[in-house]
């Protein structure tokens, strides 16, 4: 079991491509973190820097308190899980299970008794004489998680594992993944474009963009106090709506002003807000923070309903406020609504955040 | 896209007849293809007074079998283009496996260069390596010896097939390589351990073609050979003498040499599918 840390971490393709810019990232022994962001930003290198395949520009990267910049994928002590699997079609599970420990040289007997506890916790016991193309997609990737288990590594590597499963088997595997994780801790960095399965899964998150860490925290702590907009809209679904307003500071009272609302602001965020006066600052709001109907004063405005999706569990409304899009979620099932409708929206008070348009960094919070 | 149905293929005629007119084409490929075999097996089986009227006779012999085996040189020239092309198959694998691993999976500078020397030349025509290599046989001294005949062929193979194991490679997944990596192989282990594996219908697919275009290669044999190592493909054209040309004989050992050739595409064909749909 080992602690990662990432000290100004760069890789560079040739002169023009910068892909992973000064990254820093401490990881606690036996924690499980999330790399997420989306296509390109990243977090896929700086997963691969981990692992060894790929050769770090400059930085430095330290497991278990050693600096690996320069050792193999094979010196690392570290196991990883691809999105596509990565199974030796020419080997049966069993072997393709072996395969680590029989480089390590460990006695057979020995391996038999690892193979036999990981096809017991992943329920592979039937599966152990198959052909990799004899499996499905779910078994492929528990077969893969089992590969790890057996070499019982420092670090698990987690490549977007779910993404090539359907739905309802990536929500399976996700229990699957935090059950394992409770039952073998082992420090674990796991890499995803899919926020849902970052803050489902990570003790933190760490939210990436052009190369660049944007925010890391607790799951609780980047949905509730986002760094940045880039960060308020990427986690959260459906995603925050954001309406440019502008900020009104009287006596006693702050408001925000947009085409089509004017909310008050709370008495937590009015002062640095009030710093704003008179300026353009951009509204966030997510969508199942506003509740239909009146709510609080001074945080209620009227909506057009433009599309009602029907989930079964409630409602999603997209509705127009002056030229904004802002979509409302947890509106009840039952309600009867329909296009066209002319609504009330309230905004739950305490819920709002403000960003610098500017820099994109929040106001308040 | 478009998509031709079945029934708008010839649309004015009735599926019968439209399955009638499919079958008749490809009786007449068939024929096409195999007529010149028949032929070729028909001559071979007919006495040399015989071959200028193969339709009409009926007098049939495995005489002409007995004398060209009785040939020292015939049978010396089935041993030297078997062994030729099995030690050019393995020979040239063992650098195109690797060198089509490296187009693969490298995107440095050796890749790059190594690429543009496949690219030239594949772009020079085949005959046009004759003669260069006909003088630098003559000047290494390998002329008319295995290894003067070895060497060129191996090197077209590379040239030649290294991009089509570079495909084969494209289409496997490397992420099967860093697993191997990462479960504690090198990058070389990776490759003998994982990728070479995965190519084995690809490879053997190779293997095949390989043995068969050497098998089959008449201009080095003829260029880069004399007296001293006898090829099959030459000494068969070698009927054609002074005093006329023995058909029969040729015919019986065209058949002959026709068999394992055969009996390889036969049995590898399985593989050349596979390895070519990978």
């Amino acid at each position: 079991m080992a602690a990662i840390s990432l000290s100004k971490l760069n890789k560079h393709y040739g002169s023009l491509f910068h892909a992973v810019k000064d990254v820093d990232l401490e990881i606690a022994d036996k924690e499980f973190v999330a790399l997420v962001g989306p296509s390109g930003c990243g977090k896929s290198t700086t997963l691969r820097m981990i692992a060894g395949l790929e050769d770090i520009t400059s930085g430095d990267i330290r497991i278990g308190g050693n600096v690996v910049n320069h050792l193999p994928p094979r010196d690392r002590d570290v196991a990883m899980v691809f999105q596509n699997y990565a199974l030796y079609q020419h080997m049966s599970v069993y072997d393709n299970l072996a395969f680590g420990l029989r480089n390590k040289k460990t006695a057979e007997a020995e391996i038999k008794v690892a193979i036999d506890r990981a096809a017991g916790m992943l329920g592979l016991h039937e599966l152990l004489q198959r052909k990799p193309k004899q499996l499905s997609g779910g078994q492929q990737q528990r077969v893969a998680l089992g590969r790890c288990i057996v070499r019982n590594p420092q670090v698990f590597l987690f490549d977007e594992p779910l993404s090539n499963l359907d739905a309802k088997l990536r929500a399976q595997m996700r229990i699957e993944i935090k059950r394992l994780h409770a039952e073998i801790p082992t420090t674990s960095v796991f890499v995803t474009h899919d926020q849902v399965e970052a803050m489902t899964l990570g003790d933190r998150v760490v939210i990436m963009r052009d190369g660049r860490v944007q925010q890391t925290g607790t799951p609780l702590q980047v949905y509730g106090k986002p760094a940045n907009k880039f960060v308020a809209g990427f986690i959260g679904a459906p995603a925050m709506n954001f309406i440019d307003v502008t900020v009104r500071s009287e006596t006693g009272a702050t408001s925000v002003e947009g085409e089509g609302l004017r909310l008050t602001v709370g008495a937590s965020q009015a002062p640095a807000l009030a710093a704003h006066n008179g300026r353009r600052v951009i509204l966030g709001v997510r969508p199942e923070h506003l509740v239909l109907g009146d709510g609080a004063p001074g945080l209620g405005f009227d909506a057009r309903v433009e599309v009602v999706e029907q989930l079964g569990s409630e409602i999603l409304l997209e509705t127009r406020v002056g030229g904004a899009s802002v979509t409302a979620a947890r509106v009840p099932a039952e309600t009867v609504i329909a296009r066209d409708d002319q609504v009330r929206l309230s905004a739950q008070a305490g819920r709002l955040h403000f960003f610098d348009p500017e820099t994109e960094l929040p106001i308040s919070g | 896209m478009a998509m031709v149905r079945r029934s708008e293929f010839l649309p004015w005629l009735p599926p019968m007849g439209r399955k009638t007119l499919f079958a008749l084409a490809l009786a007449f490929i068939c024929f096409a293809f195999a007529f010149p075999v028949l032929w070729l097996i028909l001559t071979s089986l007919r006495p040399e007074s015989g071959v200028y009227y193969v339709h009409r006779g009926t007098e049939f012999t495995l005489g002409n079998f007995a004398e060209v085996l009785r040939e020292e040189r015939i049978v010396e020239a089935f041993v030297n283009s078997a062994l030729i092309a099995t030690l050019a198959t393995v020979f040239s694998l063992l650098v195109t496996v690797s060198s089509g691993y490296m187009l693969s999976r490298f995107t440095g500078p050796a890749s790059r260069l190594w690429f543009g020397t496949i690219y030239v030349f594949r772009c020079v025509p085949y005959i046009s390596w004759v003669l260069p290599l006909y003088f630098v046989t003559q000047s290494w001294g390998i002329y008319d010896t295995y290894t003067g005949l070895l060497l060129p062929h191996v090197a077209v193979h590379i040239c030649f097939f290294s991009w089509l194991m570079k495909g084969f490679f494209d289409g496997i997944d490397p992420s099967m390589e860093y697993a191997a990596m990462i479960d504690g192989c090198t990058r070389w282990g990776a490759f003998i351990r994982v990728a070479v594996p995965s190519a084995l219908p690809a490879i053997s697919a190779l293997a095949v073609l390989c043995w068969l275009f050497t098998w089959n290669e008449f201009l080095f044999a003829l260029i880069l050979t004399g007296n001293r190592v006898p090829m099959i493909t030459v000494v068969m054209a070698q009927f054609v003498t002074e005093m006329g040309l023995r058909w029969n004989l040729m015919a019986a050992t065209a058949v002959m040499a026709l068999v394992p050739a055969f009996l390889i595409a036969l049995f590898g064909q399985k593989y050349v599918i596979r390895g070519l749909r990978i």
